[in-house]
C-alpha cells in the first residue's frame, strides 16, 4: 500500500516535469510556425505598397508611380484641385519617396507642405488637391 | 490556423500542469487530493478561458504563444504557493483574478495605444510619485528591512510595480520623440556622445531617482529594474552603446558611493559576498544560505514537488520561490522554467522588431526588458550571483501587485502585436 502510494506520487511528479517540456516543445513549434510565417511575408517583393484614400479605395503603386489629373498618370485622380502631373512617387534605397512635380496647389505629407523630396513612411497621409492618400502595406491578393 | 486557434490549443498545457502539479503537492502534504487539487487548474483554466475570449472579442491578431506561456507560469506559480504557504492560496487565487480583470481592461483602454505616448510627462510624475511613495509618513510601511510597502484602507501593495510600467510608458514616448536629437549629439568626448544638456538632464534625473529609491527604501530591486530599464531602452532607441556603458560607470560609482556611506547598503554587499561566513550565516545571511542549501540539494531530478524541504527559507513564497522550485523539481525543472521565461523575453523583443511605430517599438521592447531584467535580477539573487533583492519572481512567486502589474505589462505587449498585425495585413 505504502509502496503503491509513492509509486503513484512519483509518477504525477514526473509527468507534471514532462508536461512542461512538452510544453515548452509545443510552444517552441508555434513560435517556429509564426517565424515561418513572417519571414514568407517579409519575402514578398519590396517596393510595391498601396494607397489608400478616404473611400478605402486603393490604388496599388508601382516602384515609380506619377500622380495626377491626367489619364496617362499612374494614379489618376479625379480632383480638379490636382495639377495634370501633380506628384511622384518613388522607392528608393528601401524607403519610399514623394517629389512634388511643380504643381498649383502643392503636396503635403502629414499636413506638411513638400518642398523638393520628401520622405514618405507607412501610414502616412498624402494631400494631394482635395485628396488625401494613405500609404500602407500591399492589400493581400 | 488563426493566431487564436493555435492559442487555445497551447492553452491545455498550463492546466495540465497545475492539475498535475496540484496533485503531487496535495498527495505529498497531505496523502490525498484536497479542494486546491480542484481549485488550482480550474482556476488557471478559467482564467485561460476568460482572457483567451477577451482576446478574441476584441478582436485581436496578436501573438498566440505569449498568453499560454505566462499561464505555465501562472500554474506553476499556484503550485508553489499551495506547496509553500497554503494559508496563502485562496488570496492568491483572488490576486489572479485581478490580474485577469487588469488585463482585459488594458485590452481596451486607451482605445488607441498610441494615445499612451500623448503626455510622457504626465506618465514620469506618476511613475515616480508611485516609486517614492513609500517613503511618505503614514502610508508607507517598511518590511524586513525595506521599504517598498504602501498601505491604503485594508489593503498594502508595492507601488515599484506599477511604477515600472508608468516610468516604460515615459521612457519610451521620450525617447521615440527625442531620439535622432539624442543620436546625432552635435558634439564628443572622447567616445562619448556628448547631447545637448536639456535632452541630458533625464538621464541624470533617473540616475538621481534610481540612487535614492536605493538609499532611501533599501531596496535594489527596484534600483536596478527602474535604471536598467531605462538604459536598455536608452540603446534600443539611440544605438550608442557608449551611453549604456556611461550609465552603468554612473551607476557602479553611486552604488560604490553608497556602500561607503550607508551600513544598511553595504550589509546587503557583505551578505551576498560571503554569506557563509561565521557571523553572518545564522543572522543577516540565513535566508540567502537556506535557499543556497535548497538549490544545491535539488541535484538533476529535485526532491519531487512536495518532498523537498523548502520551508526552512524564511518567507520562501515571496522571496524564494525559484530555490524552492529547484529543490523539488531539481535542475530539469528551472531549466524548463527558465526556458518559458526566454521564450517570453525572446517573443516580447520579437514583438517589438516588428512594431509599426517607434513608440510602440520601442514600449514592447522597454516591457519585454523589464520583465528579462526582473526574472534575471531574483534568478540571480537566489543564486548568490547579484545581491539579493525584494522583487519578485513574475508570474510564479507569491504577491497580487507584482501579478496584476505583470498581466497589465502582458496585455500592453499583446496590443503592440496586435498593432502590427493590423498594419501589416491592412
Amino acid at each position: 500500500m505504502e509502496g503503491a502510494f509513492t509509486v503513484a506520487l512519483w509518477a504525477v511528479r514526473l509527468a507534471f516535469l514532462a508536461l512542461l517540456y512538452g510544453f515548452l516543445a509545443r510552444a517552441f513549434v508555434a513560435l517556429q510556425g509564426a517565424l515561418a510565417a513572417e519571414r514568407a511575408q517579409a519575402a514578398r517583393p519590396a517596393g510595391i505598397a498601396d494607397l489608400v484614400a478616404r473611400s478605402a479605395e486603393r490604388y496599388p503603386l508601382r516602384a515609380v508611380s506619377s500622380l495626377g489629373r491626367d489619364p496617362g498618370c499612374d494614379v489618376v485622380l479625379r480632383d480638379d484641385a490636382a495639377s495634370s502631373r501633380h506628384a511622384l512617387l518613388t522607392f528608393d534605397t528601401g524607403e519610399w519617396w514623394v517629389e512634388d512635380l511643380e504643381s498649383r496647389n502643392g503636396t503635403l505629407v502629414n499636413g506638411a507642405v513638400v518642398r523638393g523630396r520628401a520622405r514618405l513612411a507607412y501610414g502616412d497621409v498624402l494631400t494631394i488637391g482635395r485628396t488625401e492618400l494613405r500609404l500602407e502595406h500591399p492589400a493581400k491578393p | 490556423m488563426s493566431r487564436r486557434a493555435v492559442e487555445l490549443r497551447l492553452l491545455g498545457w498550463p492546466v495540465a500542469l497545475a492539475a498535475t502539479g496540484g496533485l503531487a503537492v496535495a498527495l505529498a502534504d497531505a496523502g490525498a487530493p484536497d479542494l486546491s487539487t480542484v481549485a488550482i487548474p480550474l482556476a488557471v483554466a478559467g482564467t485561460g478561458l476568460a482572457l483567451h475570449l477577451a482576446l478574441r472579442l476584441s478582436g485581436s491578431r496578436a501573438d498566440a504563444v505569449l498568453l499560454p506561456l505566462a499561464l505555465a507560469l501562472v500554474a506553476i506559480g499556484l503550485v508553489l504557493v499551495r506547496r509553500l504557504a497554503p494559508g496563502l492560496l485562496p488570496l492568491q487565487l483572488a490576486w489572479l483574478a485581478v490580474g485577469a480583470a487588469a488585463f482585459a481592461a488594458a485590452l481596451v483602454v486607451p482605445r488607441d495605444l498610441g494615445a499612451l505616448a500623448r503626455y510622457p510627462y504626465t506618465w514620469a510624475l506618476a511613475g515616480l510619485a508611485l516609486l517614492l511613495s513609500p517613503l511618505l509618513p503614514v502610508i508607507g510601511r517598511e518590511v524586513y528591512g525595506t521599504r517598498i510597502w504602501v498601505r491604503l484602507g485594508i489593503g498594502s501593495f508595492q507601488p515599484s510595480e506599477a511604477a515600472k510600467l508608468a516610468l516604460v510608458i515615459f521612457f519610451a514616448a521620450y525617447l521615440a520623440e527625442h531620439r535622432e536629437l539624442i543620436a546625432r549629439a552635435p558634439r564628443r568626448i572622447g567616445p562619448l556622445p556628448v547631447p545637448p544638456l536639456a535632452y541630458l538632464a533625464p538621464i541624470l534625473v533617473m540616475w538621481a531617482v534610481a540612487m535614492l529609491v536605493l538609499v532611501a527604501e533599501r531596496d535594489l530591486g527596484a534600483t536596478l529594474l527602474v535604471f536598467g530599464g531605462f538604459l536598455a531602452l536608452l540603446w534600443l532607441a539611440t544605438g550608442e552603446l557608449a551611453y549604456v556603458a556611461a550609465g552603468l560607470a554612473l551607476l557602479a560609482a553611486g552604488g560604490a558611493a553608497a556602500v561607503a556611506l550607508f551600513p544598511h547598503v553595504a550589509a546587503r554587499v557583505e551578505i551576498w559576498q560571503r554569506p557563509f561566513a561565521d557571523d553572518l550565516r545564522f543572522g543577516a545571511s540565513y535566508q540567502l544560505v537556506q535557499g543556497l542549501f535548497a538549490l544545491a540539494g535539488g541535484g538533476l531530478f529535485g526532491a519531487g514537488l512536495g518532498g523537498g524541504m523548502p520551508e526552512r527559507i524564511p518567507v520562501v513564497w515571496s522571496d524564494f520561490v525559484f530555490d524552492a522550485f529547484a529543490e523539488e523539481a531539481g535542475f530539469a525543472g528551472v531549466l524548463a522554467l527558465l526556458a518559458v521565461f526566454l521564450l517570453l523575453a525572446h517573443r516580447g523583443l520579437a514583438i517589438a522588431l516588428r512594431a509599426p511605430t517607434a513608440f510602440l517599438q520601442l514600449l514592447a521592447g522597454g516591457l519585454a526588458a523589464s520583465l528579462a531584467l526582473q526574472t534575471l535580477v531574483i534568478v540571480g539573487g537566489n543564486a548568490a550571483l547579484v545581491p539579493l533583492t525584494g522583487i519578485t519572481l513574475p508570474f510564479v512567486a507569491y504577491g497580487g501587485s507584482s501579478l496584476v502589474a505583470n498581466f497589465v505589462l502582458l496585455a500592453l505587449l499583446l496590443r503592440v502585436s496586435d498593432e502590427s498585425a493590423r498594419a501589416r495585413v491592412r
